[in-house]
């Protein structure tokens, strides 16, 4: 669907792809293959949202001759960084068709999209964390935070990002970081190398917004961050008009 | 008046969604065009945008460029406030855009351009990756393991495979420890040897052979830039007798493009008659002449050295000359020391322009802003944007040779193979 191919290319990088290939039968595959009929599939994996009509009719078409089609990254299972479009913004494919589970992330961190293939090759479902990055943030240690301070940048200073000797939590900085409202699952990987959560990996909870509307009610933030487009929904679709 | 035919195909293998249109008339091919489905509008996204979160945002143009689409956006932000980074960030973006490369390039390699030149030189006719995987076992594994230096290089000096973490405005925020230098220095040392092996079988299946003159260049310009290192330079246009090169800050006289509108100007020169990418590299920096890699070249057919085709050759040569190059950069001292990234500071200029090589060519960003810090327009000049109006030319000429003795079924088939040949980047085109 509309993409940057990032999940694919991450899929190419993954140890096990080379096994992946040898276990499973690659019968569409645009990337690396000719074949353009759409035929019938135990598994789809499908990257990328949508913009575009012909897409829709697709997707139907792979729902109907497909087992299980599972939602590849971000683009798929949110609607993407295509959100901010001020034209249009990319839809999920869960706004057109039954999913039968997600593999989220911008692009999915490596081990959880590995375990995910695994899973899939052993017909096991897909499990995710229903906990938030705050769960497993190393920065959170000894920290009892009251959402005191005011927000006021969406990326630190680079002289605290470089002397971070003894990092603290973003948010008692004055950094927005969306992992409070962030589902857990990448190994806090911007968090480990000195940058805020940017939310890719989607809400923690079903509600994206009702988490979003508790999150922004304890949060002081400052007026130019309280006008500003695509912080929340960077990666996904709001489901109420902007 | 004889009314158009419109037939549209989806183009198979290559990086994203591209249709081939040929528009007939009776029987005659009147156009052939490389159709993008739709624009993204990253131009639009990022007005209203603050600066410094624009890196983050344009990473997502493309999946496999987007170590160069961050790191082009830093340069232009850099311009703006007036800042350079650091040596040792400058070395570790170097190194990034490295292992960017030769995944890049060995995925557009195996999975679209061999299996053409298969076919094209009546080896064997290959349908799906499993026969091409059984072609020749030793290339699979090389080519796998070199997939893998990509991605590891980008994984430990940028945090991830895709939409690296480290790379901000004024550096890049992480440099690995010493036991992970070394690891990529083994990976890279492994990685040389699978690129020999690639260049030797390319020679040994291909060298003596003739690529078929529908495939040849016209007489063109190379747009590119003036260093070798892909990070630095004046911009370069040149061609059979003339050269310009040109700051990036005077790009104006020579190219502009509308925000929003797919495809840029070229002023002085014919759009069709100008490529960018490792073809231009070549001619511009002349890496065929090192005496490490002279010898490849001097055994291949001087006949590849015109065709579009040659790309490919091209593409394994520079495999081979960005691992060493990447060999050289970890042994530089700079890598050790602890150093400070210099904050942005205050604006110095409404405006800012950065330029670098990404595997598919020159590409450069021009952003404006306000006194608050805020995007007020952004321009992205894109490598496959420029290569496709000398495409789409030399496909309409292929088609037309192909249809006055085959039907357009076998024409469209053929002319993707023209298509995948130029590696275009459908993602980064359709920003």
């Amino acid at each position: 669907m509309t993409t940057c191919s990032g999940c694919i290319s991450t899929l190419f990088s993954l140890d096990i792809f080379p096994q992946f290939l040898e276990k499973t039968k690659i019968a569409y595959f645009p990337y690396i293959t000719d074949e353009d009929k759409i035929g019938s599939y135990d598994i789809a994996l499908i990257e990328g949202c949508i913009t575009q009509e012909f897409q829709i009719q697709l997707l139907q078409k792979v729902r109907r001759a497909t087992n299980k089609i599972y939602s590849l990254g971000s683009c798929a299972v949110l609607g993407g960084i295509t959100s901010l479009s001020k034209k249009r913004a990319g839809d999920p494919l869960s706004n057109y068709v039954e999913i039968d589970g997600i593999i989220p992330g911008c692009p999915p961190p490596s081990t959880l999209f590995g375990n995910c293939l695994m899973n899939l090759l052993e017909n096991k479902m897909i499990k995710l964390s229903d906990k938030n990055q705050c769960y497993s943030c190393p920065l959170r240690e000894g920290l009892d935070y009251e959402f005191k301070t005011k927000i006021t940048k969406l990326i630190p200073n680079n002289r605290d990002i470089n002397s971070a000797q003894n990092p603290k939590c973003f948010l008692s900085q004055g950094v927005l970081c969306l992992g409070p409202v962030t589902r857990e699952g990448c190994d806090n990987k911007c968090i480990n190398r000195g940058m805020p959560c940017e939310g890719c990996l989607g809400s923690s909870s079903k509600s994206l917004c009702s988490n979003i509307y508790n999150f922004l009610s304890l949060l002081d933030l400052s007026d130019d961050l309280k006008t500003y487009e695509g912080i929340f929904y960077r990666y996904s679709k709001p489901p109420i008009k902007r | 008046m004889t009314k158009l035919q419109k037939i549209v195909e989806p183009c198979k293998r290559i990086d994203g969604n591209g249709n081939i249109k040929i528009l007939l008339k009776g029987d005659m091919i009147d156009h052939v065009e490389f159709e993008i489905p739709q624009i993204r509008g990253f131009e639009n996204i990022l007005v209203n945008k603050k600066v410094h979160d624009i890196p983050r945002i344009v990473s997502r143009i493309c999946g496999l460029c987007h170590a160069s689409q961050a790191i082009v956006s830093n340069k232009a932000i850099e311009d703006i406030y007036g800042i350079s980074p650091p040596s040792q960030s400058i070395i570790l973006r170097r190194i990034l855009l490295i292992g960017e490369l030769i995944k890049s390039h060995v995925m557009h390699y195996f999975f679209q351009a061999f299996p053409d030149l298969l076919k094209i030189f009546n080896f064997q006719e290959i349908s799906n990756p499993y026969e091409l995987m059984q072609f020749d076992p030793q290339l699979t594994s090389s080519v796998f393991d070199l997939i893998k230096l990509g991605s590891e290089i980008d994984k430990i000096f940028g945090g991830r495979y895709v939409h690296l973490i480290s790379c901000i405005s004024g550096g890049v925020i992480y440099k690995p420890s010493q036991i992970s230098i070394n690891l990529i220095r083994k990976l890279l040392q492994k990685g040389s040897n699978h690129a020999k092996y690639l260049i030797g079988n390319f020679i040994k299946l291909f060298s003596t052979k003739t690529p078929p003159s529908s495939f040849d260049l016209p007489k063109i310009n190379y747009l590119g830039l003036s260093n070798q290192d892909r990070y630095n330079g004046k911009i370069v246009i040149k061609n059979y007798k003339n050269k310009f090169n040109f700051s990036e800050k005077d790009y104006q006289p020579y190219f502009d493009k509308d925000v929003g509108v797919f495809g840029i100007s070229f002023h002085r020169n014919n759009n069709m008659g100008l490529i960018t990418g490792p073809i231009a590299r070549e001619k511009i920096n002349e890496i065929s002449v090192t005496e490490r890699l002279a010898p490849y070249f001097n055994k291949i057919n001087e006949k590849w050295k015109q065709s579009i085709l040659f790309q490919n050759f091209l593409e394994l040569i520079e495999l081979d000359h960005e691992i060493h190059q990447c060999l050289k950069l970890l042994n530089e001292d700079s890598l050790n020391e602890r150093i400070e990234l210099p904050d942005l500071g205050e604006i110095q200029k409404s405006e800012g322009i950065g330029i670098l090589e990404a595997p598919r060519g020159l590409l450069m960003h021009h952003y404006k802003i306000n006194q608050n810090e805020l995007v007020i327009q952004a321009k992205l000049f894109i490598a496959t944007e420029i290569n496709i109006p000398l495409m789409n030319f030399m496909t309409l000429q292929y088609a037309r040779d192909l249809h006055k003795n085959e039907a357009i079924d076998k024409v469209k088939k053929k002319i993707a193979q023209m298509i995948r040949a130029f590696d275009p980047c459908i993602s980064c085109a359709t920003h």
